[in-house]
């Protein structure tokens, strides 16, 4: 045919553009079905705009639920540009109600931006501020929840529980260290708006903020706030550079309460300095321990069975003379012929001379570490102190010496704890730990627990057993006496450490000390308590911390429900001491035959009759002599 | 009396153009409200075209096609005197940064889209005249060549790159199928690709805007940013599109969505769906004309009934093409869619056109 050659070349390129046709729908099916996803996404956080919501910090409570860090909900102000017609106005509006620049504020309207947070003038507005912007009904102009950290009890556990940034970011303590439990997830309100940024009546996608995990901790409160009603009264008193104290379970490391002086505001940290709010001396503080530190010399010579307390004996002469040098006892002239157990009470230096002598640098180095010095505890706070000890190539008799008595060598008191703690629980180390649960915001279940750390078996038990009565013994009828409590069963032992001040020792301050545990028999709780160049009293542990302590126990006694016993060892009493003496059985005896018994009390009676039927205190127990018994009658 | 074939390609063609109407005003009513306070400015403009087109296209099939032949000569004088006029500042109008159009009284006429039915006219003429010695390239080819060059430059001077791609591709179609050698193609082709590796090699900065349309994401507020905005569009579409006047590009974020792009706005509304419609129409449409060229038995009408449709479809391909990123952008509207009285009146001549030349065959 005459038109076959054009025909079929008007075929070909028929052929070519249904294949072209072909490939665009093709590529278009590979838009919309593959390509969907990323499109998608891309294109709505084109079209959208977020108005962020602030999720609420995770809040932290003590063991028993009482909130110490919360939120309160404050209001932001936020401006959406492209949506403000007249800025002008609106700046000349919103910078009146602020009490803020007119320019600064012109800038944060007009910025090239898709949200302008007005910052700082317009963050944590006040009710009334917040009322006042809302009523002019700017388009644009938004108002937004941000929640604000608040520490109801401002300066309690300031430094356990840290503080936060402006932006709710935790900046230290528990805040920082638990900063990625606490902070939650911040939630918005999506709404969608055109190319020029104006909104568009398409329905607000709200996504809901999530809050941080709270926080429960293994501080008690009220103990806490004994403990702190301690300290001030101790500055009070005393006008110390620094105090701490710590008070911890010994059976799986919770630690209790923990406080020092100087402390903080945590809502108002800023008004301090930085040394006062970074520094959290129960861990941070590194010091020479002094004879809190001869518990680990005694529990070492018994747990390597190299005396019997009761039966050897050592003779203080008032000095010790080691490789040439000679080191003092406290007391002049010495503690003459005594048992070990009369060693502790005593807590004389040249009875621990000669047991760090007879343990040997290898033995002694190794149960000084085993009990945990030299290393962080591995509390769950930041900022925690190592300590310093000697290492064994460079320590000869003299430092073996100065070692056993706790000089020369420096402990944080969170490490002291953490030691005398298992060596008193029958000889299992824990970590200290702060945070005991982590709970669901809302319903506050257990989301996950924390299991306390053992780290091990460090002595035996028996010797566990034989320390605790020594300490029971040192309180009792030695230099503890001052934290003796009466139908209670207390062990401790003081310390008294010279402060080393441009590397020599500084003969005027002193670190008094004093750490202890109750009840004596199986411990539920282990205070310590350290003041820092107390002034104006005897620079002696047991006249300024041990009576701190004894105060803590009294609080602890109550809040922890601790039983009184009449198992104790009875004290020893000095003539200053007020005695006292067990009270005899009464009950069911008549009143004269009472009468008789109760000789030197003062007997008080209630109710009517010839019978004694109830009395107090309880027979068994210590009233001061001389002091008032109660009989009831019936 | 048309036959049954004519019926149907002017039935679908006007289906087409009144779903175009639909689409512009779904495209434009956002941009149109906040430009000139009118939702419906677009919409009128084009409805009135698209009724004078309408009328035009029933009074074109009733002429004898044999006019076209009759007047080729005097048809292109005109679109070339038009042409050089619009370059004169004052009696041509700029529009997108290229001086093209006339305007008369609220309407603007684009006189290129003119010269592209008066080039196809005259094209077909000569290659049915020279059909003997069309295989001569250097007798038969280079003089029509010469014609189509002085009109591509006269274009480009406007400048207006998609309709001087869309004329050329079109003319060099019509050569195609008259017979001229394939390897005069091959030989256009292979200088065509020196051409663009020489600018290439000269500033390899062009590399990257050719390059820019595969990965528009390098350049996404510069070159990239009507594919992205596009992408963006079609993408979020789905299999099913986001329902009718429910675009969000739109709304100021594809510019002038109502042109060039009002495939991405078909794709965002109806999806995948809306696509294969669309296509399906054009294709259906191109297969009438093809059609009608091949049964028709004068070789001036099998090449004008060819061109005139070729040159509807193959704007419709880069249209679309540009828009799904699969070549850079021209700036070529896609016919009986996009917003533009010219356009829209010339498609519709072409119908009209081609709808005589069917009636002729009966």
């Amino acid at each position: 045919m005459f038109y076959n050659n054009v025909h079929t070349r008007i075929r070909y390129i028929f052929l070519v553009v249904i294949l072209v046709l072909v490939i665009a729908i093709a590529r278009v099916f590979y838009i919309q079905v593959f390509s969907y996803k990323k499109l998608n996404t891309l294109a709505e956080s084109l079209w959208s705009r977020k108005l962020p919501i602030s999720a609420d910090r995770g809040k932290i409570v003590d063991r028993r639920g009482r909130v110490l860090a919360d939120n309160i909900t404050t209001t932001s102000l936020i401006v959406i540009p492209n949506q403000i017609e007249n800025k002008e106005d609106a700046a000349k509006k919103l910078s009146e109600i602020l009490g803020s620049g007119y320019n600064d504020m012109l800038k944060h309207v007009s910025k090239k931006t898709s949200i302008e947070r007005v910052h700082p003038e317009g963050r944590r507005l006040s009710y009334e501020v917040a009322e006042k912007i809302d009523a002019l009904k700017i388009d644009g102009v938004y108002l937004v929840k941000e929640s604000k950290r608040y520490y109801p009890y401002d300066t309690v556990l300031s430094h356990v529980l840290g503080y936060v940034g402006i932006d709710n970011q935790g900046l230290s303590g528990l805040e920082l260290y638990y900063d990625d439990y606490l902070t939650g997830e911040d939630g918005s309100i999506k709404y969608f708006s055109d190319g020029k940024g104006h909104k568009l009546e398409l329905a607000e996608i709200y996504e809901a903020p999530t809050s941080g995990v709270t926080l429960q901790l293994t501080i008690d409160l009220d103990l806490q706030l004994a403990v702190e009603n301690e300290l001030d009264n101790a500055v009070a008193k005393y006008d110390p550079d620094s105090v701490i104290a710590i008070a911890m379970n010994p059976k799986n490391g919770e630690v209790l309460a923990m406080a020092s002086r100087p402390n903080f505001d945590s809502n108002n940290y800023q008004n301090y300095t930085t040394e006062v709010i970074n520094r959290n001396l129960p861990i941070w503080m590194t010091f020479e321990p002094g004879s809190t530190m001869k518990i680990s010399t005694y529990t070492a010579a018994i747990n390597e069975g190299l005396i019997n307390i009761f039966e050897d004996r050592f003779t203080d002469s008032g000095a010790i003379t080691v490789d040439g040098a000679t080191l003092h006892c406290w007391k002049h002239g010495g503690h003459g012929n005594q048992t070990y157990l009369e060693v502790i009470e005593n807590s004389c230096n040249p009875g621990f001379v000669n047991l760090g002598l007879m343990l040997q640098k290898e033995k002694l180095m190794s149960y000084i570490k085993k009990f945990g010095f030299g290393t962080k505890t591995g509390i769950d706070l930041n900022g925690e102190g190592n300590g310093i000890l000697f290492s064994l190539d460079k320590m000869g008799n003299v430092e073996l010496a100065t070692t056993a008595f706790g000089q020369g060598i420096s402990v944080t008191p969170i490490q002291q704890v953490q030691a005398v703690s298992a060596i008193i629980n029958g000889g299992t180390l824990y970590s200290p730990f702060l945070v005991k649960n982590f709970l669901e915001p809302e319903t506050n279940t257990i989301v996950k627990s924390v299991t306390s750390e053992n780290k091990g078996t460090v002595i035996k038990k028996e010797t566990s057993d034989l320390v605790r009565y020594a300490l029971e013994s040192v309180v009792a009828k030695g230099s503890g006496h001052n934290a003796y409590i009466e139908n209670y069963r207390i062990g401790g032992k003081t310390g008294t450490a010279q402060t080393v001040e441009n590397g020599i020792y500084s003969s005027s301050k002193y670190i008094l000390s004093f750490i202890g545990f109750m009840p004596a028999d199986d411990p539920e709780i282990v205070v310590y308590v350290a003041v820092q160049n107390a002034k104006g009293v005897v620079q002696y542990g047991g006249t300024v911390a041990a009576p701190i302590a004894r105060n803590i126990f009294l609080s602890a006694i109550d809040i922890l429900d601790i039983e009184p016993s009449t198992e104790g060892i009875p004290k020893e009493y000095t003539w200053l001491d007020q005695k006292y003496v067990t009270v005899p059985d009464v009950v069911g005896l008549s009143v004269n035959e009472a009468k008789k018994i109760l000789k030197g009390f003062n007997i008080e009676y209630s109710g009517e009759g010839d019978t004694v039927i109830y009395m107090s205190p309880k027979a068994g127990m210590y009233a001061k002599e001389n002091g008032t018994v109660v009989l009831m009658l019936g | 009396m048309p036959k049954k074939d004519d019926k149907w390609l002017l039935i679908i063609v006007i289906i087409t153009a009144i779903f175009g109407i639909v689409m512009i005003y779904s495209a434009s009513f956002i941009w149109a409200d906040y430009k000139f306070n009118d939702p419906f400015k677009f919409v009128k403009a084009q409805s009135a075209f698209f009724i004078m087109s309408l009328l035009l296209v029933f009074i074109l099939r009733k002429i004898n096609p044999k006019i076209y032949y009759e007047k080729a000569n005097l048809i292109l004088l005109i679109c070339f005197i038009l042409l050089v006029l619009v370059l004169i500042p004052g009696l041509g109008k700029i529009r997108n940064g290229s001086r093209s159009w006339f305007g008369i009284g609220g309407f603007g006429i684009q006189p290129s889209e003119f010269a592209k039915i008066g080039l196809i006219i005259y094209v077909s003429k000569y290659l049915a005249n020279n059909n003997r010695i069309i295989t001569d390239i250097k007798k038969g080819v280079f003089p029509i060549l010469l014609v189509i060059g002085v009109f591509f430059l006269l274009i480009m001077l406007e400048p207006d790159f998609g309709t001087a791609m869309v004329i050329v591709i079109t003319l060099v179609s019509i050569l195609f199928i008259s017979g001229v050698k394939l390897s005069f193609f091959i030989k256009i082709g292979l200088l065509g690709l020196l051409g663009i590796v020489g600018l290439i090699v000269v500033a390899p900065y062009r590399m990257l805007r050719i390059v820019s349309f595969l990965n528009p994401w390098v350049d996404p507020l510069g070159s990239g940013y009507q594919i992205i905005q596009s992408l963006y569009a079609i993408g979020p579409g789905g299999l099913l599109g986001q329902g009718f006047l429910k675009s969000r590009q739109k709304q100021f974020y594809l510019p002038e969505p109502q042109t060039d792009f009002i495939f991405s706005i078909i794709s965002e509304e109806f999806g995948f769906l809306g696509i294969l419609i669309v296509t399906a129409f054009f294709a259906f449409i191109f297969y009438k004309i093809v059609k009608i060229s091949l049964t028709s038995d004068n070789l001036f009408y099998k090449y004008l009934s060819f061109g005139l449709g070729f040159g509807i479809i193959i704007q419709a391909l880069l249209n679309i093409c540009v828009v799904i990123g699969v070549i850079p952008v021209t700036g070529v509207t896609l016919p009986f869619f996009s917003y533009g009285g010219s356009s829209l009146l010339v498609s519709m001549i072409s119908i009209g056109i081609i709808l005589s030349i069917s009636n002729k065959q009966k």
